[in-house]
């Protein structure tokens, strides 16, 4: 109110903060304190467990041409998708795939353009080009996990349910006509 | 109108495009076109790349339909558009400058009456001395200004009110960020990433949709592009708030630091060598109110602009809502819920305010807002 200045760098000033900040270790907050303490918060999941909601499968291969190699024979583990679980996979499509393959999948989303965005490498036409018409599903999964060329892993913001939707859901645009007539569903598979 | 507005501005670009000018774009001049297009945006952009770019731009979010739309409609929509248009900007301007100026006028005139008023009184005093002293009455001398208990009464209380006014007002202004813009480790730029480029929010901020905090993307999540974008080179010219001009590509090397990466040799790369950036928190709520992310975005359909603002217009990102309880209770007040629910949309929690439901269908009420369904109960958001 006093300062000139119009832009504000500062946050100001809290009355009584007793209950502004919290006690507790929130998101964001440092967690310097417990790493002091030999306490470290960002240890990967033990071995073997499961994320709540996430599926009772584990992807069998390591990130090496091995694995890329042997990706193509993986299955899908999920049941065809449900109108409702199609819907869920476009967004996540639209969300995390869109921005460089396309709304359209045709390699061309807002950060290539045609050349004229900013990202250097076209991305694959996955509508198109044989290659991805032709690409065994694990191995897209086998991608999107842990990254392929220009790519990066897409683990840390889909998980492996929601990698298979997106997987199911690409193939199923490809190719419409085995969409309809989806395999019956690997009843090992349940949800947790 | 009360269709297209939750969307559309005539002048301004919202959720939806400005609606100004609009006969000049695309094949809108045709009103047949226009229709067809409100009536089933779905249909029309299938073979339409113009619509399809425009829903690209604005977040992806499809048009809604409105299949009981005319073209008597669609008439009377263009000619108000047009005549919003034209009108509102200068209406803005005329009013706009006799309210500062009108304030400012009265504010000198009475102080200029005050004054005149201050010397009528001397003068009337300094006569009344005169009169006497003719007279040859004798009075006691007259109590100089600032001893009259009349004048010091007035200015007290003047004081009291002019600073309990400034009082409170910084009072409630304690502990509220709006306008905040800190520096950041790096020059980001939502301008860039959210608006030029149309990254979806959500592919850094994934947590909004899914858990109670919108999340801070960890560096990976910026190296899944910028492995590949390592200069800024086709966007426009970046400058900080304080007008200094800012190198991109410098910035995106900042980034490398922190990523452990070498542009020269991308194939050595090891992402666990990472270090975190310390990126400064702009929105804080206090600890004793809970705000889930989630719950907004995904049950409530709120988008992020609508509390963020125009975060795809904003180099530098800064607080643009107030944060307040007011803030927040105000929208809970006027914010209707979604009550349609099917097997395709719709939220079915809902389904079981069997009351309100009913009342709809009486046409006791027409909507529901979030206050109906306990939007103001306290403990929703402080426990």
């Amino acid at each position: 109110m006093i300062s000139c200045n119009k832009v504000r760098r500062s946050p100001g000033r809290v009355y009584m903060p007793d209950m502004a900040y919290s006690r507790a270790y929130e998101t964001y907050a440092s967690t310097q304190a417990l790493k002091d303490k030999g306490i470290n918060d960002t240890a990967t999941p033990v071995a073997g467990t499961i994320a709540r909601g996430d599926i009772n499968w584990t992807y069998p291969y390591k990130n090496d041409s091995a694995g890329y190699v042997n990706s193509a024979v993986v299955k899908n583990p999920l049941p065809p998708l449900t109108d409702a679980e199609n819907t869920e996979a476009e967004r996540l499509y639209l969300v995390y795939c869109g921005v460089c393959h396309g709304e359209k999948m045709d390699g061309n989303g807002p950060l290539y353009k045609g050349g004229e965005g900013p990202f250097p490498n076209k991305p694959r036409d996955l509508m198109g080009d044989p290659v991805a018409q032709n690409m065994a599903e694990g191995t897209m999964f086998h991608s999107i996990t842990y990254g392929r060329n220009s790519m990066g892993s897409h683990a840390s913001q889909l998980n492996t349910i929601q990698r298979w939707m997106v997987v199911d859901y690409i193939k199923n645009k490809q190719n419409p006509a085995a969409a309809t007539s989806a395999p019956v569903a690997d009843t090992t598979a349940k949800k947790n | 109108m009360s269709k297209c507005a939750a969307c559309h501005n005539p002048l301004k670009d919202g959720t939806g495009p400005a609606l100004k000018d609009l006969e000049q774009r695309h094949k809108w001049a045709d009103h047949n076109e226009l229709l067809k297009w409100i009536n089933n945006p779905a249909v029309y952009m299938k073979d339409d790349p113009y619509t399809q770019g425009l829903k690209a731009k604005y977040n992806n979010l499809m048009m809604t339909g409105f299949a009981d739309v005319t073209l008597k409609d669609v008439d009377d929509m263009v000619a108000y558009i047009n005549d919003a248009a034209k009108e509102k900007p200068k209406t803005a301007v005329t009013e706009e400058k006799p309210a500062t100026s009108s304030s400012l006028i009265f504010g000198i005139i009475s102080l200029i009456l005050a004054i005149i008023a201050l010397i009528l009184m001397r003068v009337n005093s300094s006569l009344k001395k005169l009169s006497d002293e003719a007279e040859g009455i004798s009075r006691p001398d007259p109590v100089p200004f600032y001893k009259n208990k009349i004048y010091i009464a007035i200015l007290a209380l003047a004081l009291f009110i002019l600073a309990g006014y400034f009082l409170s007002k910084a009072a409630i202004g304690l502990g509220r960020q709006k306008d905040y813009q800190p520096e950041q480790p790096i020059y980001y730029s939502h301008k860039v990433h959210a608006g030029i480029n149309q990254v979806n929010c959500l592919y850094c901020h994934g947590g909004a949709w899914e858990s109670k905090s919108a999340t801070i993307p960890s560096v990976n999540v910026c190296m899944n592009c910028h492995k590949g974008i390592q200069t800024y080179e086709k966007g426009p010219k970046l400058y900080t708030e304080e007008g200094v001009e800012v190198n991109g590509t410098a910035e995106i090397m900042k980034l490398y630091e922190y990523a452990g990466f070498d542009p020269k040799n991308a194939a050595a790369w090891d992402p666990s060598k990472a270090k975190p950036i310390e990126w400064v928190k702009i929105h804080n709520l206090p600890d004793h109110v809970y705000f889930s992310h989630a719950q907004h975005t995904r049950a409530g359909k709120v988008q992020c602009q609508s509390c963020h603002g125009e975060i795809t217009a904003m180099d530098e990102v800064k607080q643009v809502a107030e944060l307040s309880m007011g803030w927040c209770v105000n929208c809970h007040r006027q914010t209707k819920v979604d009550f349609n629910y099917d097997s395709t949309k719709g939220n079915k929690f809902y389904s079981i305010y069997e009351k309100f439901h009913n009342d709809i269908k009486n046409h006791k009420m027409d909507s529901v807002t979030v206050k109906d369904i306990g939007g103001l109960e306290c403990q929703k958001c402080h426990y």
